[in-house]
């Protein structure tokens, strides 16, 4: 009897030394082990397929009735602002340029309870076009950027990441700053001067800043003052997308030069 | 052990489904807790439904953790606490109720230890807890229900 349960303690032993182990490997080797859970992801996702199918079907038909009628207002706004632009470049007697971007539909297919405002994963990849650095959008604001692409699944780093940082300005006032998460669901617009007065409501869009990153894309509206600090007074900002409802995403994929020619021909 | 797979399979399929909105309850350590103390309580069958949980612990983590390795942990150290309750009570005292209450318990407390490393926002993580915790209550009965017939059909 006493063997027995000694033999049981070894075992459940050893087995919680496995268990500190795997969560010590886990913290030393985050991209190791990433890479494993993106394997056994993809191994799942076969006889995960019939409930990720019903998802996205439950989920397109709340989406359809619920967005519907904002989707038509904000298709509105759009198509007057497009003729205005058109007109403008008329006026001006420009050629209109060819449209350099594509936008895909992705779903979200994996968001950690731990890290719920740094990173989801989506089921668009490589072989759908999608690069590192590409914006990723949620009901038109952008919500984050691709930061690893596999085959056919990406990872978005969310823009309440705390090492999320992105060039942005204030649409009303042209103001540079920089948008930054904190980990815990607050985005702050950093390096504003103290010294400029922004209303709540201003608008907050991206500033040029990379090949795969076009300014003009909006992330949301100034809420409020930080607390000033080294010259500089952070302005609270909050998304125009619901970042706590995040299902189905779109991926915006800019096209260089050649690569825009070479889609277009 | 065809229940336990396929009860981590149902685990990982509704929480598929219900993802972003709930977490499901653990359906595969609350089954693989009813089957150690559902059989004989010898070395090696203990042994095998030890590192069986740690292994679906394991690989859980790996599909829906971002630091891999709590649920193992936690997993063993269930089996291993109720094992151990099991064992120290006399036959005549191994009751449904009581195993209602050691199930119901290490799911409470295992609920609480991942509610503790989320970092949803705390009001979400409550309702997504107590959510959780709340559609166990179904699993728990069906697992006591089980088993009382299990015993009941052992002393015609």
């Amino acid at each position: 009897m006493a063997g027995k349960l000694n033999s049981i303690l070894v075992n459940s032993l050893v087995a919680l030394f496995c268990g500190l182990m795997t969560l010590w490997v886990s913290y030393a080797f985050p991209v190791a082990v990433r890479s494993m859970a993106d394997k056994v992801g993809a191994a799942l996702s076969y006889p995960e397929m019939p409930a990720q199918e019903l998802r996205a079907l439950v989920q397109t038909i709340g989406n359809w009735v619920m967005e519907r009628k904002s989707l038509q207002d904000r298709n509105r706004e759009l198509e007057i602002e497009n003729l205005a632009l058109r007109a403008a470049l008329h006026d001006a007697a420009l050629p209109r340029p060819a449209s350099a971007a594509d936008m895909i539909g992705a779903r979200v297919t994996l968001r950690y309870p731990e890290a719920w405002w740094k990173e989801v994963r989506i089921n668009m990849g490589s072989s759908q076009g999608v690069k590192v650095g590409a914006p990723v959008l949620s009901d038109g604001y952008m919500i984050g950027k691709v930061a690893m692409v596999g085959e056919d699944y990406s990872w978005v780093e969310l823009i309440t990441s705390a090492s999320f940082l992105l060039a942005a300005v204030v649409n009303e006032t042209w103001d540079l700053g920089v948008i930054n998460g904190d980990d815990r669901g607050n985005i702050w617009l950093l390096y504003m001067p103290p010294e400029r007065e922004f209303k709540r409501g201003m608008m907050v869009s991206t500033a040029m800043v990379g090949d795969y990153l076009p300014p003009g894309i909006p992330i949301g509206r100034i809420w409020g003052n930080g607390e000033t600090r080294d010259g500089f007074t952070p302005q609270s900002v909050v998304s125009g997308a619901h970042l706590t409802q995040l299902y189905n995403l779109q991926v915006l994929l800019v096209f260089g030069e050649t690569e825009a020619g070479g889609a277009r021909n | 052990m065809i229940v336990s797979v396929a009860a981590w399979l149902l685990q990982d399929l509704l929480q598929v489904l219900t993802m972003g909105f709930m977490l499901v309850p653990e359906f595969f350590m609350l089954v693989v807790v009813y089957m150690t103390i559902s059989g004989p309580l010898d070395e090696g069958r203990i042994s095998f439904w030890l590192w069986f949980a740690f292994a679906g612990g394991v690989l859980w983590d790996l599909r829906w953790a971002a630091v891999p390795g709590m649920s193992g942990l936690i997993n063993v150290a269930a089996v291993a606490t109720v094992f151990w309750v099991w064992n120290r009570t006399p036959a005549g005292g191994r009751s449904a109720v009581l195993f209602a209450g050691l199930a119901g318990g290490i799911h409470f407390l295992s609920g609480i230890a991942h509610y503790f490393s989320w970092a949803v926002p705390s009001q979400a993580a409550t309702r997504m807890f107590l959510i959780q915790q709340l559609m166990s209550v179904p699993a728990l009965v069906l697992l006591c229900f089980v088993y009382a017939v299990r015993v009941r059909d052992q002393h015609v």
